[in-house]
């Protein structure tokens, strides 16, 4: 598992360059790595890092190779803290697993899917990619929570995530389910939205459950 | 019946059975048909109890039955269950369903729910004026083809095509619709129909559906209808189901039937649009519930009310019933009268003496209370009509939500203002348990019904601004008070706010006078009477020496601790009646210079927060039981005593000048 442990360890040189210095010191400090000190020097090895000065720097390789796991990783955080609304324990833990096995095109979707979001759920820059470069006109992401959605925008429900069953039978009572039109109308003093010749008035913990995408 | 079995020619249902969503005017169908008056509405969800008529046709009768408005007949609320209910209680009944012409979608899920029930139907699609007016009308000719059911397109309020509604209803048969619902589900349908004894009242594939879909509402049917080992076995199934398909039985089970409907309402098509006038209509719509002319707006609307009930109602109206009719005519003649005809004091005093049942109970009756509460019930008739209430729901949502409710609390609690008895009623529309409890408990020691806001807001107005703006913090006040520690102390959930928005319409005068006049009729004949009782009752207290006992008895409490005169103890006594009633008693005794500006204001305050009146506490007891009708009054008469004591202490204590 010596290219997992890599990752880990160019994740963290990553990492400690954004608030830090990365040192051999601070890396084997901050690291959960079984022996980092061999890691490194694999790392080295490859031509990823650079050990000859006191603060540890990433080659060329090395920098491309650390960005697309930061990448993967906080977009797998967006993914899972916004969609999913996990707790950020599980957060953390799944998105660890995320940053090793997403293949570059499945990283693309997602972060297209999530609207090329500039940081993760904790406030730190993802990297951008070539992806995010090429939609520069459509920053607006794919899908967003019905919250968010452009006042009178036509707008296309993709999922509900309710709270409850009741609720979600409820909603589709009301022909609010997934695949119907759909037009966010206001946002205060309470949701107001659209299906059809349908207006409904619901709260926000419902607004926050439904997601929809452009049409 | 008239024992005649016609079986070949009983092309006539005996009962007919209302069903549709909400709001789409079942209850106008109901209206048109029986000629009854039931309360019509445009607020989603106004009719919470079925409501029985007949019409004749050709020498037979037919009942027609009214139903609370459903977005499902599987059951989610209290008035859904009523109407799902009522179709397994009436077997061999012939249904009409109502359906909203601008929201076909909608109405064709409940259309395929009934189809699976297997009972007779008719379809009556209403409002096609609205849906052409946006352009939305589905073309409804072939309607009646896929479906197999005879259709009729209507505009109910205005009359238009409800008059072959019952040349429509013996052409009722039962649906061709049958939508597959996949092979997994499916299985376990005809493994649950088998379990289901073969005379059910209703198919037996919508029951299994519903069961399949984790409906327990249905339990007490089955306890009844069905061995216990048998109910383990359809526990079974379902079971094996859920391990197949996930929870959301229903949930899936509804995706089929939309997109049945989708195909079907692709396959009618949409009439040729005119003209789509985005009128005043949508305009005042928009703004009535915006986040900033909502406001304004509700202003406006609030100095309406004040001017058209406070200002004609209980103020020019009321002068002229009281001061005029009764007092300067009828009054002096009832006693005329009965000096010369009546030999005997006592009965003399009975009918026109201080406590007199003419001079007192009717003249307050007739005089006070009804052209208060008739002003009030025709102004909330027009915000109902109009669709500004929902509106208004929107307006205070948030606010609600502190007191444990939501934005739908806002008709009971306004309807309150009119008649809190009627409005403990309607408190039914709200979903859960803990909702109605705190509205009912905020309706019966807050809201003051319009009769009593107008005989308080007569003398406050007497005493001055700074004591009428004290009243209503302090009503206010309490009421948020108590609203907020319910919400805590109260065991159970809030539900959900998502509330259908109907859309602005032009109340019709007719249907407006009609729901006044029976509002009216409702108030008085509950009223009157309790009047009389009060009258009477005091008048042998009175003759009996009663009053005075009980003058002495409560003196601490009256005279020591509100410091109010003796005399307020009767007027309180009156106040368990009626707290209008009470009221006005203490608006004779300020009359009669008894009561300073201070004891005025103490009294109001503490009469305002008993229990209306022994309607609304039996009416308590009605929809919630014994035990919590007794604990909200222990609650609210010793706090009302409570809240009257602090207020005095304060106002003395501070030397504030009223």
């Amino acid at each position: 598992m010596t290219e997992y442990g890599q990752d880990e360890i160019l994740e963290l040189i990553w990492s400690l360059r954004e608030s830090s210095r990365p040192t051999r010191e601070t890396i084997l400090r901050n690291t959960q790595e079984e022996s980092p000190e061999s890691l490194l020097d694999e790392l080295a090895a490859g031509g990823f890092v650079d050990l000859s000065s006191d603060e540890i720097r990433l080659t060329k390789t090395g920098e491309e190779r650390a960005r697309g796991i930061i990448r993967r990783h906080r977009l797998a955080e967006v993914l899972l803290a916004n969609l999913f609304d996990l707790e950020d324990s599980q957060i953390e833990n799944s998105a660890c697993k995320f940053e090793h096995v997403l293949s570059e095109a499945v990283t693309e979707s997602v972060c297209t899917f999530l609207g090329h979001p500039p940081v993760c759920p904790h406030g730190k820059a993802i990297p951008r990619s070539e992806c995010c470069d090429k939609i520069r006109t459509e920053i607006l992401p794919l899908v967003t929570r019905l919250t968010d959605a452009g006042l009178g925008d036509n707008v296309r429900i993709v999922f509900i995530t309710p709270k409850s069953r009741k609720r979600l039978e409820k909603l589709s009572a009301l022909g609010i389910v997934p695949g119907s039109r759909i037009r966010l109308l206001q946002r205060n003093p309470s949701y107001v939205l659209q299906i059809g010749e349908t207006t409904v008035a619901v709260d926000r913990d419902i607004t926050d459950e439904i997601f929809v995408k452009r049409t | 019946m008239t024992g005649e079995t016609r079986k070949n020619d009983a092309d006539c249902p005996e009962k007919v059975i209302l069903v549709g969503n909400p709001n789409v005017g079942k209850s106008v169908v109901f209206g048109r048909l029986t000629g009854r008056y039931v309360n019509v509405s445009n607020y989603p969800g106004t009719t919470v109890e079925i409501t029985r008529g007949e019409v004749r046709d050709r020498g037979r009768l037919i009942e027609i039955i009214d139903t609370p408005g459903v977005y499902s007949l599987h059951p989610m609320s209290e008035d859904e269950r009523v109407t799902r209910d009522i179709l397994m209680a009436e077997p061999g009944s012939t249904v009409l369903q109502v359906c909203d012409a601008k929201n076909l979608r909608r109405s064709l899920m409940i259309t395929a729910q009934l189809s699976e029930m297997c009972l007779p139907m008719v379809v009556v699609v209403n409002m096609v004026d609205e849906a052409r007016e946006r352009g939305v009308m589905p073309r409804i000719e072939t309607l009646g083809a896929e479906i197999g059911v005879p259709v009729l397109g209507t505009v109910a309020v205005r009359g238009k095509g409800t008059d072959r509604l019952l040349a429509l209803l013996p052409g009722a048969r039962k649906s061709c619709v049958y939508i597959d619902y996949g092979e997994v589900i499916e299985g376990a349908v005809s493994e649950m129909e088998a379990l289901i004894p073969e005379e059910s009242p209703i198919g037996r594939r919508a029951i299994a559906l519903m069961l399949l879909s984790g409906d327990d509402s249905l339990s007490s049917w089955l306890a009844a209808a069905i061995s216990e080992g048998r109910i383990r076995e359809m526990n079974d199934v379902r079971n094996r189901l859920v391990a197949h398909v996930g929870e959301n039985v229903a949930y899936l089970v509804n995706q089929k039937r939309l997109q049945w409907t989708e195909r079907l309402l692709v396959r009618l098509g949409i009439e040729e649009a005119g003209k789509s006038p985005h009128g005043l209509a949508q305009t005042i719509g928009r703004w009535s519930m915006d986040p900033v002319y909502g406001v304004p707006f509700l202003l406006v609307v609030l100095f309406v009310a004040y001017g058209f009930v406070g200002l004609f109602g209980a103020g020019t109206l009321v002068d002229l019933l009281q001061n005029r009719l009764f007092g300067d005519a009828l009054i002096p003649a009832a006693k005329r009268v009965s000096e010369a005809i009546i030999p005997w004091e006592i009965l003399r005093d009975f009918l026109t003496g201080d406590y007199g049942v003419i001079s007192m109970a009717l003249s307050y009756a007739v005089a006070i209370v009804l052209p208060i509460v008739g002003t009030f019930f025709f102004f909330f008739g027009i915000l109902e009509d109009s669709g500004y209430l929902p509106r208004l729901a929107v307006m205070v949502d948030r606010i609600f939500k502190r007191i444990g409710c939501n934005g739908k609390a806002v008709l009971p609690l306004v309807l309150g203002l009119g008649c809190d008895t009627m409005a403990t009623l309607t408190a039914r529309i709200l979903e859960t348990r803990k909702e109605r409890l705190i509205v009912t408990l905020l309706l019966a020691l807050g809201i003051p019904c319009s009769a009593q806001l107008g005989v308080i807001l007569g003398m406050l107005g007497g005493v001055g601004l700074l004591a009428t703006v004290i009243w209503f913090g302090i009503v206010v006040g309490v009421i948020v008070l108590v609203g907020y520690l319910a919400a805590k102390v109260l065991p159970g959930e809030s539900s959900d706010f998502i509330m259908e928005i109907p859309p602005i319409r032009l109340p019709q005068l007719g249907n407006l006078m009609v729901k006044t006049m029976a509002r009216i009729e409702w108030y008085l004949r509950e009223a009157v009477p309790l009047f009389v009782v009060g009258t009477v009752l005091l008048f042998v207290a009175d003759r009996t020496g009663a009053l005075g006992f009980i003058e002495r008895v409560s003196e601490p409490l009256i005279v020591r601790v509100l410091d109010l005169p003796p005399k307020t103890a009767g007027v309180f006594l009156i106040g368990f009646l009626r707290r209008d009633y009470g009221a006005a008693g203490l608006y004779r005794m300020a009359q009669a210079g008894m009561l300073t500006h201070v004891q005025v204001l103490v009294s109001l305050v503490t009469m305002t927060l008993f229990i209306p009146c022994l309607a609304n506490f039996l009416v308590i007891i009605k929809e919630h039981g014994m035990k919590v009708a007794i604990a909200m009054a222990l609650f609210i008469f010793p706090f009302a005593i409570f809240v009257g004591a602090v207020v005095n202490f304060a106002i003395r204590h501070f030397g504030i000048a009223l």
